[in-house]
């Protein structure tokens, strides 16, 4: 059956970067639209209405800025960018103009194949609203929202009020890569200058609250310079 | 020209000059008038000689003149031109400031001319082993993947995941060697402009290690650091970037070893990082010029792992440098190799 596939749109200029692509969302049961240009982009995002956009950063037309800038004014679809360039301003830059996440080429088919993954379980729960009895919960890690604890198994982790503001935060945003800029402001609401280092300062308290080491696999993954991001259930 | 250059040209002319008029002082008083002028005229060449550009030069040739004029020769404080005597030697000094100040921004602009010479023959070293590197993994890329593509039925199962396997890790190394050349070119110009942002540390070794193990996931890092949070300066991208070709390298060209360990301590107001493995060690000949990446003079080009190694070291090197810190390579007595750097830290972090 067609119509129970999820519909992923790709925005990419490069032929064989795209056909690979192809390839690889089709075996693994998507169905793929493709466009090469930021224009035609917005035509088939209109006419087909996708449930992922895979969009290429440095397209021939427009940036593909101007195409996140376009899907963003009334939607909430997730958008995966894909870029080459490594530099960190480009994807702080597509992460709060709205892109749920950033895959940096050269990547790897599972790497794409888990973001997709991620990205489509967030935006279901999202739009199936929140409630889930008010507790985040992923394998061991458990947050009881209501009465700010946080469990892994059966233990409680003892955080202080901004540690557990910014676990809850990203926990509410799971799956989603959330820039130093974003979680500034949802936990302090102001930023300054030593804003991004107090927030690194907490998350490395946090992380040795959990009893984990730095380069350990762990709920929450870790990308300097941009930010943090709380894994989906399939990255850990 | 900046104004505490100009402000050291008069400096050292007035310097000069006063030194001057005090020796002539006494050599009048000795009477030994003859040497006054050229006490002058060495002034002055001194003066073309320390100072940029001609101005200093000239204008003290003049101000010479003057005095020699006015003050040590005869009729005394009276200026007097129509002696031969007189303007042969304000002509003198004047064509000496002159001439010292040709000589002298000749020698300075050839002098930069070399050092540029010299930056281009580098960079044009770095390219002719970049592109005779490139080839390689190319090559086995592009025949592999023909090969897969126009006698796939041939091939059994076994020989095409080999043939797989090896574009994958050629790909995998190009990436590597692409991402260096890109930190180069971010690195490489005339002023090194580095754009320091205080890291937490764990932060840092966090990132680190996640990304090294993604790649190496059966190589097992042993971590040793501080306890207490420390706060470096520093542009992390490049720094994670000199860990990264650290341990690599360990694993790459380190033969027999089975351990690496990445071990940080503070030191004063510095960040000490130790990358170590217990492995076969650096041969002493190559551990001298291992930082310089001696891209020229390369016969033994069988193994890329060995040419890779010289790129992604001068890299390290020169960020580390560049950062203000120093990277140093030694032989550990246990065996294996230890590669050491230091980075200022900041002093003490506020909690919150």
């Amino acid at each position: 059956m067609m119509n129970n596939k999820y519909k992923i749109l790709i925005i990419e200029d490069d032929r064989n970067i795209r056909n690979i692509m192809i390839s690889l969302l089709e075996t693994a049961d998507y169905q793929v639209i493709c466009a090469d240009s930021c224009g035609a982009g917005k035509t088939l995002y209109r006419s087909h209405n996708p449930d992922v956009v895979i969009l290429d950063l440095g397209l021939p037309d427009m940036d593909g800025m101007n195409f996140l800038k376009f899907v963003r004014e009334d939607s909430l679809t997730p958008i995966i960018v894909l870029s080459a360039r490594t530099d960190d301003m480009d994807k702080v830059t597509a992460l709060d103009e709205g892109a749920n996440d950033y895959v940096t080429k050269p990547f790897s088919s599972a790497e794409l194949l888990a973001r997709i993954r991620t990205a489509l379980r967030n935006y279901r729960q999202s739009a199936g609203g929140k409630a889930l009895g008010g507790v985040f919960k992923q394998r061991d890690l458990t947050i009881v929202y209501d009465a700010r604890q946080v469990f892994i198994g059966q233990n409680e982790i003892r955080l202080s009020q901004t540690e557990y503001n910014i676990v809850a935060l990203l926990s509410e945003n799971c799956g989603k890569m959330m820039t130093y800029a974003s979680i500034i402001k949802g936990i302090w609401g102001y930023s300054d200058e030593g804003s991004i280092k107090k927030l690194q300062v907490n998350m490395a308290n946090i992380r040795k609250k959990f009893g984990v080491r730095p380069g350990e696999k762990w709920y929450i993954s870790n990308e300097l310079g941009v930010g943090y991001r709380m894994n989906g259930v399939n990255e850990i | 020209m900046k104004p505490k250059k100009i402000l050291k040209g008069i400096l050292i002319s007035v310097l000069l000059l006063g030194i001057a008029t005090a020796l002539s002082t006494q050599f009048q008083k000795w009477g030994v008038q003859e040497l006054i002028t050229t006490i002058f005229v060495f002034a002055v060449f001194l003066i073309s000689l320390f100072t940029d550009g001609f101005i200093y030069g000239v204008v003290s040739s003049v101000v010479g003149m003057f005095l020699i004029n006015f003050v040590f020769t005869y009729p005394y404080f009276e200026l007097n031109f129509i002696k031969p005597r007189n303007l042969i030697s304000a002509v003198i000094m004047l064509a000496v400031a002159v001439i010292t100040g040709v000589l002298v921004t000749k020698i300075k602009r050839h002098e930069a001319i070399k050092a540029e010479n010299e930056r281009e023959r580098m960079r044009a070293n770095l390219l002719r082993a970049v592109s005779h590197d490139l080839r390689t993994p190319l090559t086995t890329i592009y025949s592999a993947s023909t090969m897969l593509k126009e006698n796939s039925e041939a091939l059994n199962k076994q020989q095409r995941t080999q043939m797989l396997g090896s574009i994958q890790e050629e790909a995998q190394w190009l990436v590597r060697m692409v991402e260096n050349l890109l930190l180069v070119t971010r690195i490489d110009n005339s002023t090194i402009k580095i754009n320091k942002t205080p890291i937490i540390l764990d932060e840092l070794i966090d990132s680190v290690v996640t990304k090294f193990s993604a790649q190496h996931p059966s190589q097992k890092i042993n971590l040793l650091l501080p306890e207490e949070i420390v706060i470096i300066p520093m542009d992390s991208i490049l720094i994670e970037q000199v860990i990264r070709n650290l341990l690599e390298n360990a694993v790459f060209h380190a033969k027999g070893m089975t351990m690496i360990t990445l071990k940080v301590y503070t030191e004063g107001d510095r960040a000490v990082f130790e990358v170590s493995d217990d492995g076969a060690g650096i041969e002493e000949g190559k551990l001298k010029k291992i930082f310089t990446g001696n891209y020229g003079d390369r016969k033994d080009t069988s193994r890329r792992e060995k040419r890779f190694a010289g790129i992604g070291l001068s890299v390290c090197a020169t960020i580390i440098k560049a950062h203000g810190g120093t990277i140093t390579a030694q032989n550990l007595e246990t065996g294996g190799a230890l590669f050491k750097f230091t980075l200022e830290k900041e002093n003490s972090p506020d909690d919150e």
